[in-house]
């Protein structure tokens, strides 16, 4: 009942302004502009029991209209009181799908994701950014309504034995998101320079097939737009309900992303 | 007098080989962020025929500017914009048809093929906004409905325009 309570909030509070899809804690269907670099630096952590934060960096490549790369590599000092580097990742996303007109589009990719990780594995849910070894497959579909943008996602991670021969507590788990996005600032577009801001609220699933073993968080974010070209993003997550032992409940995110336009033309 | 003659003769001839569009009102879909906006319009500032652009992001236009005498490649804007993950929802050019020569409803222009679709034999004069209605430069639904198909990219394409 909360849960559709808050599923009716992200949606009836995305309709007031313009609709924005650049989500914090999820990627929408669409992709980067062809030949455009993102960079991404990002700390994520916890403060219970005690202060743990983890580094990523991340680099994604536009290589065609249809299709982006990402790159990650992660450290943190979530399992031993040092930072260390864990492992990294790669993802690919193919949008297959497109209908777009000035106020509306629908559009449907399907994603991937390698990781590879040399952390201990004490936690249920399988997390290929940083704890886990694995794969993940899924689908997401974004929809562009005038002034609401809603997106969802369903995929299927399995999880592999970590280097140095950790074996992990659950090899397969489905995820599920659903984020919605509105712009704050401006009202009026007068150029480039002007700050945007958009907040963002998102919903974060994972369940574990036949382990009674799932949770369902919800992340409000607010983003800050410069120049149109850096980012910066801020978000917490919380569970709406957790019966899953993990890293991720209560975890903020700072990130910073810059993109560069038009490269090897 | 004759070589006066002449010589507005062969004026003619080289200001009709040099007609060309003179501005371009371009409305993409789709484009809901200031990011995005400036990824497809660094995407479109790469074609060398294109002299500047002015974005109107409230209504997702960008109103480009060609360089004088450069050939206008209408095809490689659809695909820059495309290739920045967005469609062409209107393109609107102006002509100056005192430079063209219509003949059937068609002008020739830049080695390109225009063809008006719902002129109806009316004197064109002056500058004059046309809208390409080509698969490509306009929704699905207007393409389908002056039987436009896709252009190419290679030069001799046959463009189809509603005034």
């Amino acid at each position: 009942m909360k849960i559709q309570f808050i599923i009716g909030l992200v949606i009836c509070c995305a309709t007031v302004s313009v609709a924005q899809e650049l989500y914090v804690n999820t990627e929408p269907a669409s992709n980067m502009a062809a030949k455009s670099l993102g960079i991404r630096a990002e700390n994520q952590g916890y403060f219970s029991p005690d202060f743990k934060n983890r580094s990523t960096l991340e680099l994604m490549y536009g290589i065609n209209r249809n299709l982006m790369v990402h790159g990650s590599i992660y450290a943190s000092d979530f399992y031993q009181p040092k930072q260390k580097f864990e492992g990294g990742s790669v993802y690919a996303k193919y949008r297959f799908y497109s209908v777009d007109s000035v106020q509306r589009h629908f559009r449907v990719a399907v994603f991937a994701k390698a990781a590879a990780n040399r952390n201990p594995i004490p936690n249920q849910e399988i997390v290929l950014e940083g704890d886990n070894s694995g794969l993940q497959g899924g689908l997401v579909a974004t929809q562009l309504l005038h002034k609401l943008a809603l997106s969802g996602s369903v995929s299927y991670l399995r999880a592999f034995d970590n280097t140095d021969g950790y074996q992990p507590v659950t090899s397969n788990a489905i995820a599920y998101t659903l984020s919605s996005g509105y712009l704050l600032y401006p009202k009026t577009y007068t150029g480039y320079q002007q700050t945007n801001i958009n907040i963002y609220a998102e919903l974060i699933g994972k369940t574990n097939p036949g382990r009674k073993e799932s949770y369902l968080d919800i992340a409000p974010a607010v983003q800050f737009i410069f120049n149109s070209a850096l980012r910066v993003d801020l978000s917490y997550r919380t569970p709406l309900y957790n019966r899953m032992v993990r890293n991720t409940q209560n975890m903020y995110l700072v990130r910073l992303e810059y993109n560069l336009f038009n490269l090897f033309n | 007098m004759k070589s006066i003659k002449i010589l507005i003769a062969l004026l003619a001839v080289t200001i009709t080989a040099k007609a060309q569009f003179i501005k371009a009102e371009m409305q993409v879909s789709g484009l809901t962020c200031a990011i995005c906006a400036k990824a497809t319009e660094k995407s479109l500032r790469t074609l060398p025929f294109i002299s500047d652009i002015k974005p109107d992001l409230n209504r997702n236009v960008f109103v480009i500017s060609f360089k004088p005498n450069a050939t206008v490649n209408l095809a490689q804007m659809s695909k820059k914009v495309k290739s920045a993950g967005f469609f062409v929802n209107q393109l609107k050019a102006t002509v100056d048809f005192d430079k063209v020569k219509i003949a059937n409803n068609s002008f020739a222009m830049g080695g390109d093929t225009y063809r008006l679709v719902n002129n109806a034999g009316k004197d064109l004069n002056g500058l004059l906004p046309v809208t390409i209605v080509n698969k490509g430069f306009a929704p699905a639904s207007v393409a389908k409905k002056y039987n436009a198909p896709a252009v190419g990219n290679a030069p001799g394409s046959v463009y189809y325009l509603a005034i």
